[in-house]
């Protein structure tokens, strides 16, 4: 009655037809993957540009440029714009994978050496013959340790306190160029009941290091700061100390709500005349209403120890690209065109406006904010560029966990030192 | 006569005769050998072939970048000296206590309040169950403009002249583990109350006839005829309840990140954040294999008695 | 009297939870339509000052939420009809048959759902790559019956257990086989737990951000939920527009919900009801 042979043969016969089973379903499942989406033929086909610009003026302004250099008949690109958090995370993911895309949006610096030093990265050393026009400090920094370039930038920007001009008129105040100036403002904004100063920590906690890099630079110069990223001096250091002992003189004039909102929030607030003030990079301008621009300006973080040579930040975007692309001379000749004039004009253009280009004869918004700003830079006698830069993304977090404790707990200052040491010392050991 | 016997199920009131019992030791049907291997082939390639991999990676150390480097239970020495680990682990242990002990009040209650059909009970039901079908990212959203400084919970302090209460309630230390619990919550006990509902309506009415007959007020009805009868369902909640907990991730990362400095820190944030931001990927998966271990501890125990009663 | 009153405070006591319970929802749903203007003058936090509905044109075309929703659409209804099928058959085949080690493959089976899907995420996005699935939504649907399938054979399980024995008895001595016993006989019986399943695991697959953005890279393949995060990193502090996507978001599962309610909230528990 039964239709079981229970004879071994038939059995493995069967097991045999499980498996053709399984492969039945595997080969359903790529038939899925032709008809939703054909896989790309990567050799002959575009360059795929992955980037993390995904607020929407610069992500229209990267759409603009591409569009533009496929018109121009050299090569045929895509963009892919991914949320710059997921971005942030997936990168790694991306750059190790077997076909990963061609070209990648990311910084200069210590944090592309990190991945360049894996093998990771195109050497790129062939575009730069072409960009003579660029200045050695871009050069530089897109120079790994073995000498090669690895980076192309395409624009930079800074960081500064930025206010209304027309509240600080309205309060009478000026902006202040020392640190005892710094805080007599601060005293007067808050008398006048405002929140001296904005920040925005919710979501967003990394603006935070950027008041370290600041007081860091001001106070121990940009060397010593430089060698503290790379893992050479220790943040338990009673240097380090001292910074936050200056932060602590301004920290009851911070915004009491910026703990809860991202930086976004913050921007808001001060153009709703919430906050005096904002040490911000340009980047914040993308979450501004436009017409809120022209009231706005911004000065230097304040100079602390006259002594020490004048550092800023000054973040350089750009793009590297896989060592592993398929099409190497396409994706160079894309690159020389993203550090072409026209291109960054395109950017500036189509963005907010408020960057620099990186090509010194690409021109530069005429709006007296980008003015002032180029000239604070130009004036500089070092540049730094933000924590993660100058470090990695991995050292970012154990940043975000000390600074944000020690806006709440000044008083634990050691202990949070201490404890950041540890956590640094785990990255960098890996 | 068939080899093929049906494992007779549990309802049917004779169950397997001495005779089918013995046997067991035949060899089913290949065709159900392939019912069984086909989908199990398919979790081994997507699920158990890189769990395995995970464990492995467990015992090196590895930036995502170069290989990984073998370095035995390293990792598991330096999570028993970690701060931050034992911190995940208390606000995971107040997580599953906080989050599940009230969820499984709170789902129990409404399924008691709602279990009866009358005029509304619907609308009721479907309103407590709605935040189930929302993804994280709408569920954070909605919090989030609940949180915001001047924002919905703040305007109701306000109005209610509790305004001193009013903190940055993601942002404290002191609120933020409890102002994730809270949202979590709210997507949960709509779907625990589902599962008690179900549960009630399978109680054999006779059942509490039997003991409104033999004078049992409707507490004790509660008491010796409903939970008793919840077994099964409990049993199945506390599952749902710990793997939940356990990998409650969505909400807290959406929300806090973990932080203020780590005080909203659970395992499954800890681990994510040590693999994906600080690229520490041998240290985040031995955090995973911790997670994994508890979860299976504690329902382990739990599900090979529910089977051995079963099968 | 007594009676009246109860009944009153039950539905004032329901209607004040119920108001709970959807209030947050209803709030988004109004911020939705606010202009950018009245949010910044007026705050998240206060009632409505104007009107729009801009902001689903806003989240529909420029934020690219048509393309992901297509997407999702194109993930999650073939990802849920292959759990079912291979769940419902590998609950066949363990719960009516005395397959040896049944327990041990249901209980691995389940264990691979308790996995923090955490530990999963490389390997699976370095296999996705090996087999040249990566950044296809081939992939996604893959890890997904992959990963649910533990779950859902166990509820499954639990279901066609307690079918009663007579039919299958018959069917058996009239000489049908397994496969005809699962199509003629267990299946259709098991339809509410399919539909409560399938009605489940869509809002789960369709919900998920994680595995989405393990095996994919492209933002033209992304699902609308990753796609709802990247809106939100294009519109950060355009609460209005974001409030909008997250409403385009959550109707297709609120609609799957309210056309199923029936078999979300008497077959849910199926596991649960042993």
């Amino acid at each position: 009655m039964s239709d079981f042979d229970p004879s071994r043969r038939r059995f493995l016969g069967h097991l045999g037809l499980a498996g053709v089973g399984a492969l039945g379903a595997s080969s359903l499942l790529s038939a899925c993957a032709s008809s939703a989406s054909g896989p790309v033929d990567k050799a002959s086909g575009a360059i795929s540009l992955q980037s993390n610009l995904s607020s929407p003026q610069a992500k229209a302004a990267m759409e603009k440029i591409i569009e533009n250099f496929n018109k121009q008949g050299s090569g045929r690109a895509t963009v892919n714009t991914i949320a710059s958090e997921t971005y942030r995370t997936q990168l790694p993911t991306y750059l190790t994978s077997a076909n990963p895309p061609d070209l990648y949006t990311w910084y200069a610096g210590s944090v592309a050496n990190n991945y360049a030093s894996k093998n990771l990265l195109l050497d790129v050393s062939d575009v730069w013959q072409g960009l003579g026009d660029y200045p050695q400090s871009l050069r530089n920094i897109s120079t790994d340790p073995t000498g090669k370039q690895i980076f192309v930038p395409m624009t930079n920007y800074w960081w500064g306190f930025f206010y209304r001009k027309s509240n600080f008129a309205k309060w009478g105040v000026q902006e202040p160029k020392t640190w005892a100036e710094f805080i007599t403002l601060c005293q007067t904004l808050k008398s006048k009941g405002v929140a001296p100063i904005g920040i925005g920590l919710g979501d967003t906690p990394w603006v935070a290091s950027a008041w370290f890099d600041y007081l860091n630079i001001r106070i121990n110069g940009a060397p010593f700061h430089r060698e503290l990223l790379a893992g050479k001096q220790r943040f338990d250091d009673p240097k380090v100390k001292a910074v936050f002992a200056r932060w602590r003189e301004v920290l009851p004039y911070f915004d009491p709500k910026g703990k809860a909102y991202p930086f976004q929030e913050a921007t808001t607030a001060l153009l709703a005349n919430k906050t005096g003030m904002f040490l911000i990079g340009t980047f914040f301008a993308d979450a501004a209403p436009k017409d809120a621009l022209g009231d706005l300006d911004f000065f230097q973080f304040p100079i602390i120890d006259p002594a020490v040579p004048v550092a800023e930040e000054a973040p350089t975007d750009g793009f590297f690209a896989s060592a592993k692309t398929a099409n190497p001379a396409g994706t160079k000749a894309l690159l020389t065109y993203l550090a072409s004039v026209q291109a960054q004009e395109t950017y500036i253009q189509s963005s907010s406006g408020i960057v620099l280009p990186a090509h010194p004869k690409a021109k530069a918004a005429d709006s007296p904010l980008v003015v002032k700003g180029k000239a604070m830079l130009d004036n500089a006698k070092e540049l730094t560029q933000f924590f993660n830069r100058d470090s990695s993304d991995a050292l970012q977090p154990t940043a975000d966990t000390a600074l944000t404790k020690f806006i709440d707990k000044p008083d634990q200052i050691d202990a949070i030192l201490r404890e950041w040491q540890t956590s640094a010392e785990k990255v960098f050991k890996g | 006569m068939s080899t093929l016997a049906p494992a007779t199920s549990r309802t049917s009131a004779a169950g397997p005769t001495p005779k089918q019992r013995r046997r067991r030791a035949n060899r089913p049907s290949p065709l159900l050998v392939a019912f069984v291997l086909v989908p199990f082939a398919v979790e081994s390639i997507w699920v158990f072939w890189p769990a395995l991999q995970g464990f492995y990676f467990s015992l090196t150390r590895w930036d995502g970048l170069e290989p990984p480097t073998f370095i035995g239970f390293g990792n598991y020495t330096e999570l028993a000296g970690d701060a931050v680990f034992r911190g995940a682990l208390v606000n995971t242990v107040i997580w599953l206590a906080l989050f599940g002990g009230l969820s499984v009040l709170g789902g129990f209650g409404m399924a008691l309040l709602l279990q009866r059909e009358r005029r509304g009970v619907g609308f009721y039901r479907a309103a407590l169950f709605t935040p189930v079908v929302f993804s994280l990212v709408v569920t954070a959203l909605v919090w989030r403009v609940f949180y915001q400084p001047d924002g919905l919970a703040d305007q109701l302090l306000r109005a209610v002249g509790l305004e001193q209460l009013i903190r940055p309630w993601l942002a404290d230390p002191q609120t933020a583990l409890y102002a994730v619990i809270l949202p979590a919550l709210w997507r949960q006990i709509g779907y625990v109350m589902v599962l008690y509902l179900a549960g009630l309506k399978a109680i054999d009415p006779a059942l509490h006839e039997a003991a409104r007959m033999d004078g049992a007020n409707a507490r004790q009805r509660l008491r010796h005829v409903t939970i008793p009868q919840l077994r099964g369902v409990n049993a199945v909640v506390l599952s749902v309840i710990v793997i939940d907990s356990l990998r409650s991730f969505d909400i807290v990362w959406a929300l806090t990140h973990g932080g203020p400095y780590h005080s909203s820190e659970l395992l499954s944030t800890y681990m994510y954040s040590a693999a994906f931001q600080s690229l520490r990927l041998g240290y985040g998966s031995a955090i995973a294999v911790v997670i994994f271990i508890l979860a299976l501890a504690v329902i382990l125990g739990y599900l090979v008695r529910a089977f051995r009663e079963d099968a | 009297m007594i009676r009246a009153l109860r009944t009153g405070a039950f539905h004032t006591g329901m209607s004040l939870l119920a108001l709970l319970w959807l209030g947050p929802i209803l709030w988004v749903v109004a911020m939705s339509t606010r202009t950018f203007d009245d949010i910044a003058a007026h705050g998240v936090g206060s009632l409505p000052h104007s009107f729009t509905l801009d902001t689903y044109r806003q989240a529909w075309t420029d934020g690219g939420e048509l393309r992901a929703l297509i997407n999702s659409l194109l993930v999650t209804v073939p990802a849920v009809a292959l759990s079912l099928v291979l769940a419902a058959l590998a609950a066949f085949a363990l719960s009516r048959y005395r397959i040896p080690g049944r327990r041990v493959i249901l209980l691995l089976m389940l264990a691979g759902n308790l996995l923090p899907p955490q530990i999963l995420l490389i390997p699976v996005s370095k296999f996705s790559e090996l087999t040249g699935l990566y950044d296809t939504l081939a992939a996604l649907i893959a890890v997904q019956v992959g990963f649910g399938l533990g779950f859902y054979t166990f509820v499954l399980h639990g279901f066609m257990r307690d079918l009663p024995g007579e039919l299958q008895e018959a069917a058996t001595v009239d000489g049908a086989g397994p496969g005809q016993i699962f199509a003629r006989v267990i299946l259709p019986l098991t339809r509410p737990a399919l539909a409560a399943l399938g009605a489940l695991s869509f809002t789960w697959i369709f919900n998920d951000l994680l595995w989405a953005i393990t095996v994919l890279r492209t933002d033209d393949k992304m699902p609308v939920t990753p796609a709802l995060l990247g809106l939100q990193g294009q519109f950060v502090s355009s609460w209005n527009v974001i409030a909008a996507g997250t409403v385009i978001a959550a109707v297709p599962t609120l609609l799957v919900f309210l056309r199923f309610q029936r078999h979300f909230v008497s077959g849910l528990a199926l596991g649960a009801v042993k």
